[in-house]
């Protein structure tokens, strides 16, 4: 099946990044009827998948809060995933996030329902900074004139060498959508059908992912296309997903100093930080190069754990990327086979930027470590799209990332992002490294990573938009 | 003694208004159980678990009903003599509260030796699963216990500049000298006994069905150089069971064209009820009841599954579950399953649907249960069998009143690990084979 890409908004099969410049807008609408004349005037400004822009482009995502308020059909509205509408603040979900202690709503800066109600994020992409900010301000005045006051922009930064604050390269494993690939012939690696992170496809269960949809009734203008579940519906999902935001602090200096209490020079300091991560600063997997970093490596994916490494000698099964996309191993399975379907059902599209000044340009850990600590506010906006955010997102951040005993593990939870505790029944503060002659074990780890906001947004395919824009 | 680890079902009919007097006083004897958990461990050590609730009334077929039930699920080691003592030495009053409000309870019972009887009476079959084998209760906490308590130590070694260089073998040493010295593990050199009566007895029906199989197919062979009568009649076992076997799959064939009816959405309400409950740390449990689907060859069907389930059950391996079970109540009409499994169930639940033999495996249970998606020639699925089998779990999910468990901090392969490292202490083993057993999690 072909993807209507000129349905779509672009950040569903690009990431923008010649864009250098790049700020999320959290807005609410005061008035609905000026709400929808407000999306009417930006439709037309949205950047749709089939433009590749070189100076800007605007993206724009929902919450189920917006979306009420602006008075979707209850029908529709009750037709989205629980988990949406319920938000990621609501008591379950924080139970499913681990989102409790230092990582509890309340200490957030942004997004806690219970103090703000956001409604729509607005996404704006600049070639640079200048005209970031002449963006940013046309958009501030347009928002003014309908009633839509801005809550939040929070601004972002690509690192050097497309790293992360705590220095190793990031964005390099994607899932690749099996509808993208032009030449069939060359297609490598595994790829995924589109309705695992686009609505209105099908998806790894051989079924349309479930999707928000209407009766035809409330759409009298015909806008929407026909639902593929039911004949009688029409489809306010297609060519949509949803978008999870988290904005996750880092602490660059908490980890390094971690790490360097546990490692005795700096080289083992950065092969420790490196086992956390899965791979080396520079991004080569320590799958492929279990030993030194390998530049020539450095955005290699093409790997898996069964035949290489079944014990994490190499990569540990605890370790970020192992844990957050366990590829053809898991533990609890007896075969490859099984291990590498069940892992395949739970893939994100990743979109998210850092935020904040780095520490040290260009990040190489050697200089971090050197640095006295400073009072800058640096992280990652986590953005990632996902058609089923239980079934993935939510998922991975519960069994993966945070279940203390994933893969066989005792008290770990994920090194890097996990929340770590102790409390009189849980433990989830430790590391274990595989090696000879006997496995290793960092304990005491602190958090390196803080939520300080975050929320589940819809973000809607063009149609839809218009829908929203002109419904009744 | 029997270190198997077995389930034992008990179960009674009682009046639909009665219901909620039984879950006053399951809800209360919930409560105690979690304040007094210390001596529930002291006085029930031969059980792992206990799922205990009520079974609301439900309609087979349109038009049967199906009575309402007190269900009483526990899972344990040893004995099934001993463990129902156990039960009603320590819980008797309060089995005796609850199971009096069904008529089925006699007046007679009058002590605690009629009630372990009546209790036996009322027990039924169920296919069981272990995902952990011959491990009693007691080693629970010692095996995990001296694992790391050895890892620690072994932690300190690490300061010694040649600690790197040690062979495996040398560090396996230290171990058992550490062990050796330590008198809280003095049970440990004792070393592990021996678990091959317990293998034999989890596979002597699976050895004598085979058996019984291979033996009709030589006769079969035989008899057509030999004129024995009996060799004739035991030759036509085997050709009989495949030729019941066919003749089964044709009439579920025949029943799977019923028109497939599905379950009702199920609301958020009943969902929140439910998760709400699944808040442990490291494990969970649930039950799913839901009537068959029409026609009494899915009561058959069913009920031949569940009994090879059990022949094969030394074999089966579900990730991530401690114990599992199915059984037919109510005349084969009604399917119950509880499990207690790791984490959460909206995580357990994907271990069902996401890997293609899962769902093939689940489908020769579950797809004889209402809604559940259908299917063709038993395993081969219909369209939108992912969320319709999530829906089914999700509808057909009860609230267990009453939930016991022995050990709450240990996942199933933390069990497995531990009980890993244990058989290794004092074990002969080879360099490589030590190696292995070092990188034990
Ligand atoms: C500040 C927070 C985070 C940091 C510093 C971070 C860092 C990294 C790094 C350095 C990589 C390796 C580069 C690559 O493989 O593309 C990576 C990969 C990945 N991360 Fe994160 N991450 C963060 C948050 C998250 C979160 C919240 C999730 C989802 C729950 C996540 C999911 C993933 C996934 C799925 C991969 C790819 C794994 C693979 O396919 O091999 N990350 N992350």
């Amino acid at each position: 099946m072909t993807l209507e890409l000129n349905d779509m908004q672009g950040l569903l099969i690009r990431g923008f990044g010649n864009l250098l410049g790049a700020q999320y807008v959290l807005l609410r609408f005061t008035d609905a009827a000026l709400g929808k004349k407000y999306i009417s005037e930006l439709l037309p400004l949205i950047t749709p998948a089939t433009d590749k822009p070189t100076d800007h482009a605007i993206q724009m995502a929902f919450t189920y809060s917006g979306f009420s308020f602006l008075k979707l059909p209850d029908e529709g509205l009750i037709s989205f995933s629980r988990e949406f509408r319920e938000g990621m603040t609501e008591d379950h979900r924080q139970f499913i996030l681990g989102d409790s202690g230092e990582n509890a709503p309340n200490n957030w800066v942004w997004g806690n329902a219970a103090q703000e109600d956001i409604h729509l994020l607005l996404i704006i992409y600049s070639k640079d900074a200048d005209t970031l900010a002449e963006k940013l301000l046309f958009e501030k005045a347009r928002a003014d004139q309908y009633g839509v006051v801005e809550l939040h922009t929070l601004p972002t930064g690509l690192l050097q060498d497309h790293k992360e604050h705590f220095g190793f390269r990031d964005d390099i494993s994607r899932p690749i959508i099996e509808e993208l690939v032009e030449n069939v012939e060359k297609k490598v690696g595994v790829t995924f059908p589109a309705g695992e992170f686009i609505m209105g496809y099908k998806n790894l269960y051989n079924e349309y992912a479930p999707a928000p949809y209407l009766s035809a009734t409330h759409d009298q203008m015909n806008i929407l296309p026909s639902s593929p579940d039911f004949a009688d519906k029409k489809d306010f999902g297609k060519n949509g997903t949803y978008l999870v935001f988290r904005q996750m602090e880092q602490d660059v200096f908490g980890f390094w100093d971690y790490l360097k209490r546990q490692g005795k020079d700096t080289e083992e300091t950065i092969c420790l930080a490196s086992k956390m991560v899965g791979r080396w600063p520079d991004g080569s997997p320590l799958t492929l190069t279990p030993d030194r970093a390998d530049p020539s490596l450095s955005t290699a994916n093409a790997f898996g754990f069964w035949d290489e490494d079944k014990a994490g000698l190499k990569c540990p099964i605890g370790a970020h990327i192992r844990r957050t996309n366990p590829r053809d191993h898991l533990v609890t399975e007896r075969t490859q086979k099984d291990s590498s379907e069940m892992a395949a059902k739970h893939r994100m599209l990743r979109k998210g930027r850092p935020y904040g000044t780095p520490v040290l340009e260009p990040l190489e850990p050697k200089g971090i470590m050197e640095l006295p600590r400073d009072n800058e506010r640096r992280g990652l906006h986590f953005l990632c799209l996902v058609t089923d955010i239980r079934r993935q997102f939510e998922f991975v951040q519960n069994n993966w990332v945070n279940f203390h005993k994933f893969g066989g593990q005792d008290h770990d939870a994920d090194p890097i992002i996990g929340n770590h505790y102790k409390s009189d029944k849980v433990v989830t503060d430790e590391f274990c490294i595989p090696e000879y002659p006997v496995k290793r074990k960092l304990k005491n780890i602190p958090n390196f990573t803080l939520i300080k906001g975050g929320s589940y947004f819809f973000f809607p395919g063009i149609r839809a938009l218009k829908y929203l824009a002109s419904h009744e | 003694m029997s270190t198997i680890h077995r389930g034992l079902t008990v179960t009674v009919v009682v009046e639909e208004e009665k219901l909620e007097q039984v879950n006053v006083l399951l809800h209360d004897f919930n409560q105690h159980a979690k304040t007094y958990k210390t001596a529930y461990k002291e006085h029930l050590p031969s059980t792992y678990f206990i799922s205990w609730l009520t079974l609301p009334a439900q309609v087979y077929a349109e038009k049967v009903k199906l009575p309402a039930r007190i269900l009483f699920m526990t899972s344990y080691v040893g004995s099934k003599k001993q463990h129902i003592s156990e039960l009603v030495n320590f819980l008797g009053p309060r089995l005796q509260a609850v199971f009096e409000i069904s008529k089925e309870f006699s007046p007679s019972i009058a002590n605690l030796d009629d009630l372990a009887a009546f209790i036996r009476r009322k027990t039924v079959f169920q296919a069981f699963y272990s995902g952990f084998k011959f491990i009693p209760t007691q080693d629970v906490s010692r095996e995990q216990e001296i694992k790391s308590t050895v890892f620690d130590f072994l932690e300190t070694q690490r300061e010694n500049a040649d600690f790197p260089k040690k062979s495996p073998a040398s560090v396996k040493e230290d171990i058992e000298n550490f062990v050796k010295n330590q008198d809280e593990f003095g049970w440990a050199s004792a070393g592990l006994s021996d678990k091959k009566a317990d293998k034999v007895r989890m596979l002597l029906p699976l050895g004598i069905f085979l058996l019984a199989m291979a033996t009709s197919l030589v006769c079969l062979v035989l008899s057509f150089f030999m004129d024995y009568a009996v060799l004739s009649w035991m030759g036509l076992v085997f050709p009989a069971f495949l030729v019941i076997l066919v003749l089964l799959f044709i009439w579920l064939r025949i029943n799977e064209n019923n028109p497939h009816i599905p379950n009702e959405p199920v609301s958020d309400e009943w969902i929140r009820q439910i998760i709400e409950r699944e808040k442990n740390p490291v494990l969970n449990e649930m039950t799913v009841i839901a009537p068959l689907k029409k026609g009494l060859i899915r009561r058959i069907f069913l009920g031949l599954s569940l009994r090879l389930i059990t022949l094969v059950g030394y074999f089966s391996y579900i990730p991530t579950v401690h114990t599992a079970r199915w059984l037919q109540l109510d005349g084969g009409r009604r399917l119950v399953f509880i499990a207690n499994f790791d984490n959460i169930s909206e995580a357990y639940a994907h271990d069902f649907v996401d890997s293609d033999n899962r769902s093939r495996n689940m489908a020769v249970v579950f797809s004889h249960a209402a809604g559940f998606p259908a299917t063709k020639w038993l395993v081969k699925r219909g369209y939108n069998h992912r969320s319709e089998y999530m829906k089914g779990v999700r509808f057909h999910q009860k609230i267990t009143q009453f939930w016991y468990a022995f050990n709450t901090g240990l996942s199933v392969e933390n069990l497995k690990n531990n009980r890993k490292f244990r058989e290794g202490l004092f074990q002969k083993m080879e360099e490589e084979e030590i190696k292995e057993w070092l990188l034990t999690n």
